[in-house]
């Protein structure tokens, strides 16, 4: 595919993605905790500014070129939606969604983490449903958030009940770190506005969409919403669940009841080598069991 | 085709959330914040499925979906498990603790000397005095002295 000249000419016309993701890189490694103060206000600026470049980017189809006199246009003003309530909703649940991210990641406090992470949560589930899938909305917020993050929490209360630990306040290799999840974030972003570019070069009224364009071709644009935005939209998700992807939905109930009896055998089995294992050594210098309790 | 400039919009936020979660996974070393970051690139890939699905008019992209957080739960539960008993024998939930567990040819990484965390003086409110000041018996106040000082 990349042997194709007209899309490696989209990547290569891609740095803008690239300078959006290296800003939002920087700020991460300015924010993730070093060990000291400072510098935190200036990573926050950096990671508001790439995000603020993504979004003009992506949501508001700026493009920067080289060859026209006008190094800036915007070639497809809100290509998509008309109305800009839509467009207020979609950028305030994703800005929620990206921010509290961040915070979730960076923040010292661990009880912090995880509270931003309830927000992200509830971020993303607001994204689902404003893509029409009420169910996974709901679902994500009774089980990640009702379920999942309160055992967190619980597991905090637990082993950090003193909250602020020194282990908190540095990170491993914060520039490596960013690094890496920048490289991934600008080739995903490079790679979806390549795939995603309104071919500008034919004036036809349908504008295509790079390489996306056969599949969306394929759709007549009436059948395309009677699906997922059904009005009886559990119903037929149910009844999808449990006609096509019934094994599935077996092997699913397996699952989690092995995790369950593999959580307690877990538990169970730690608390036993804990017990034949205690000494006046420090925990460092002991030599750890690896091996089953014995007796 | 509004459902184009969404499709992109959501695969962006979902690479994003991926990011930033294989950030979090890398540098932080707290083993419950670790989980979070983990978890957060679920939600990422989440997102872009849902994303997908809506495009193609297709229950494929919600029903992976489903299945991840079904799979989350289930991992969730067995990671807080572990978790629970690496914090049973090394006291703290630091991952750099089981750094033994490194190749033989990598060296050991050495925690280095932190400054001490400011902890500002909390600034209580200064109520200003009003009305009457209420009598008081002497043996609530000799009550009193007794439980301050004790």
């Amino acid at each position: 595919m990349i042997d194709d000249p007209v899309v490696a000419s989209d990547l290569g016309a891609q740095w803008p993605y690239a300078l959006a993701t290296l800003l939002f890189a920087a700020g991460m490694w300015l924010l993730l905790p070093r060990g000291r103060r400072g510098g935190r206000r200036l990573g926050a600026g950096l990671a508001a500014a790439g995000l603020a470049l993504l979004v003009l980017l992506v949501h508001f189809g700026l493009t920067i070129h080289d060859r026209p006199p006008r190094s800036v246009e915007f070639t497809v003003p809100f290509p998509a939606l008309g109305s800009w309530a839509h467009d207020g909703v979609f950028l305030i649940l994703a800005v929620l969604t990206v921010g509290s991210a961040i915070c979730s990641v960076t923040f010292r406090s661990p009880v912090y983490c995880a509270i931003w992470f309830a927000m992200t949560l509830l971020g993303t589930a607001g994204l689902f449903f404003y893509q029409g899938s009420q169910f996974l909305g709901v679902a994500t917020i009774v089980v990640y958030a009702g379920a999942i993050l309160v055992t967190f929490l619980f597991v905090l209360m637990l082993a950090q009940p003193e909250g602020h630990a020194f282990y908190d306040r540095v990170s491993w290799e914060g520039p490596l770190a960013a690094c890496a999840g920048a490289v991934m974030v600008g080739l995903l972003t490079m790679t979806f506005a390549a795939a995603f570019a309104p071919n500008t070069e034919q004036q036809g009224s349908p504008p295509r969409y790079g390489w996306l364009e056969p599949a969306i071709a394929a759709e007549a644009p009436a059948a395309r919403n009677e699906n997922i935005l059904a009005t009886e939209h559990v119903a037929s998700l149910g009844r999808t669940l449990f006609s096509t992807h019934l094994i599935a939905v077996e092997v699913a109930g397996t699952l989690l009841l092995v995790a369950l009896v593999g959580a307690i055998a877990i538990i169970a089995h730690s608390q036993k080598t804990d017990a034949s294992s205690i000494t006046n050594e420090p925990a460092a210098l002991r030599p750890r069991s690896t091996g089953g309790a014995h007796g | 085709m509004a459902e184009i400039q969404l499709v992109y919009d959501y695969l962006v936020v979902g690479a994003l959330l991926f990011g930033i979660g294989l950030v979090g996974f890398l540098a932080r070393r707290n083993m419950i914040v670790m989980f979070l970051a983990a978890e957060m690139m679920l939600q990422g890939v989440s997102v872009s499925l849902v994303a997908w699905g809506r495009l193609h008019n297709h229950w494929g992209g919600q029903m992976l979906v489903l299945f991840i957080l079904t799979v989350a739960a289930c991992e969730a539960g067995i990671a807080l498990a572990l978790v629970l008993s690496l914090y049973h024998r090394s006291g703290r939930l630091d991952i750099a603790f089981w750094q033994t567990l490194r190749e033989a040819n990598q060296p050991a990484f050495v925690d280095q000397e932190l400054p001490d965390e400011a902890h500002p003086k909390p600034t209580w409110p200064e109520l200003p005095p009003s009305g009457i000041e209420p009598r008081v018996d002497d043996e609530i106040l000799v009550e009193r002295e007794h439980r301050i000082h004790v």
